[in-house]
């Protein structure tokens, strides 16, 4: 479909709706900061970690190994994204025809490539938690 | 239409508009009722009374507590990050509320010679739209937690952070085998897919059981609500939060909960099909009694499926949280992968457009079942420690 077809009207009630969202939550906000209480407290700016002092800050460096699966994450969503169009369009295809093999073939070849990332991040361990 | 109305107000746009008004207050009020809905089931399976007090049955319970949560006092730490702080739960309720617009509601309404598509918007990208915005549900969790500055917060938004994006690609790749099953992204012509012959659910099982789970996942709902785990994490990531910020989480999460049953409705159970097995069945237009009967068969699916979850959030015990990424990347993935595959394959020969994908779908399944021994157990995490006296001594 080339730009020029697509229907921008169809898109006013999401417009509408997104500015609707946004004006419930910003008017909930305002509401209860202007009527709930206010009190102060010596301990009430202590962050709640069960009755415990806390110690330092919860601005620290954490190990989550989370690297390497947000990049492996990042491989799979962005191969997905290139997938939709692909699906939709191969669906439509004549069953068997060779423009539907070439679809196919191509296709095979993209999903094969990411397998082998996907088997090497799991070779490599990324996706052991313990 | 009366001729002083500018040209882009269309009958389409007022019914979108109706649409668009109507569910967003009965989501609003809808996530408010849920709440009482699942404390009176846990009270149910737990053989208690729950809340009762207020009003018959306990009815006017969300209303009081909607207004004790307004005149609760807003609290913000001084310690946290405030931009941000107050930025997370709009960010969690927003695409909660705007996600509904592209779900068709019922077929197409034959009033005073217009015909109206009973849905917010009839965009031909629909379940692209649905992906994109349910996803952008993560950043409220993520900041909120990082702007509390609160070890526990901080662990409980580390963990939604990994935990729902690992779900996103098998949800990804699964609602990808349905629309190779569909031919099609737009919602209303998927659910006209399934009422012509039969629902997606039949020929796609194993792509459904993918899609509910991750859903379950994605709403951080039990067994997969690690990031809120309260006997671990006292609240997770809304530890900090008080008065309506903290009401609009779990607003999110019953938002969440609701647009994942009428996605699974309208992807899978075949929106307002009453007949899962031939194309005898309700038609796609009709008049208003018509289209409200639609609604009706909509909603009770939706409402179905909610009762679904909510037996299993007091069934099932929370899962470890090593189990929860290897159930996403070593379970789900592959699986959803293989069935992408499959689906490929039986597209390319014409069998999916015979009718014949339930057999790839539970071969699929059929092979995963025999596979299961092949993988290799690891031994338990869990170090025991020997201590004098109790189950685990070594004596």
């Amino acid at each position: 479909m080339h730009l020029a077809e697509v229907n921008l009207e169809l898109y006013i009630p999401i417009g509408m709706l997104v500015v609707m969202a946004v004006l419930f939550v910003t008017a909930n906000m305002v509401l209860t900061h202007l009527m709930g209480p206010r009190t102060l407290g010596a301990n009430k700016d202590v962050p709640y970690e069960s009755g415990m002092n806390p110690i330092g800050s919860a601005r620290k460096r954490f190990n989550v190994r989370f690297y390497i699966l947000a990049m492996t994450f990042l491989v799979f969503d962005v191969e997905i994204i290139f997938l939709y169009p692909w699906a939709v369009t191969f669906a439509k295809l004549e069953p068997r025809s060779p423009e539907a093999t070439l679809f196919l073939a191509r296709i095979m070849f993209f999903i094969a490539t990411s397998i082998v990332a996907y088997v090497y991040a799991w070779r490599k361990g990324v996706f052991r938690w313990d | 239409m009366p001729a002083w109305l500018p040209s882009w107000v269309t009958p389409q746009l007022m019914m979108s508009m109706l649409v668009i008004f109507v569910v967003v207050n009965s989501i609003a009020g809808g996530a408010l009722y849920l709440i009482l809905l699942e404390r009176r089931v846990a009270a149910w399976i737990q053989d208690r009374c729950g809340p009762n007090r207020v009003g018959p049955m306990g009815l006017l319970q969300p209303i009081a507590d909607a207004i004790k949560l307004l005149f609760k006092e807003e609290y913000i730490p001084r310690r946290a990050d405030r931009v941000l702080f107050l930025l997370a739960p709009g960010l969690t309720v927003i695409p909660a509320l705007i996600s509904f617009a592209v779900i068709p509601w019922a077929g197409t309404l034959q009033i005073a010679g217009e015909s109206v598509a009973v849905a917010g918007a009839t965009v031909n990208i629909g379940i692209i739209y649905l992906v994109a915005v349910t996803s952008l549900g993560i950043y409220g969790v993520v900041l909120g937690g990082w702007a509390s500055n609160n070890k526990y917060a901080f662990l409980g938004s580390l963990r939604a952070a990994a935990q729902m994006v690992s779900y996103e690609i098998p949800m990804g790749l699964s609602i990808l085998v349905l629309i190779l099953t569909a031919a099609t992204v737009h919602p209303a012509e998927m659910v006209a897919r399934q009422l012509e012959g039969q629902w997606f659910l039949l020929h796609q099982p194993l792509a459904a059981i993918i899609f509910f789970t991750c859903m379950l996942a994605e709403a951080n709902r039990l067994p997969f609500d690690l990031a809120e785990s309260e006997s671990e994490l006292v609240g997770g990531w809304h530890t900090e939060y008080s008065s309506l910020k903290w009401a609009f989480f779990f607003m999110g999460e019953y938002g969440h909960i609701l647009v994942g049953s009428a996605f699974f409705t309208v992807m899978f159970l075949g929106g307002w099909s009453i007949n899962p097995f031939t194309g005898d069945d309700l038609p796609a237009s009709g008049g208003l009694v018509m289209i409200l009967l639609q609604v009706g068969v909509v909603m009770g699916k939706v409402l179905a499926l909610i009762g679904l979850i909510m037996a299993l959030r007091w069934t099932l015990p929370r899962f470890r949280y090593d189990q929860v990424m290897r159930l996403a990347w070593e379970g789900m993935i592959p699986a959803s992968l293989f069935m992408l595959l499959v689906t490929s394959v039986y597209v390319y020969l014409g069998l999916c457009a015979d009718g014949l994908m339930w057999t790839g779908s539970l071969g699929v399944i059929f092979l995963i079942w025999l596979g299961r021994p092949l993988v290799a157990r690891k031994t338990a995490p869990n170090h025991r420690i020997p201590l004098a006296g109790s189950r685990f001594s070594p004596s």
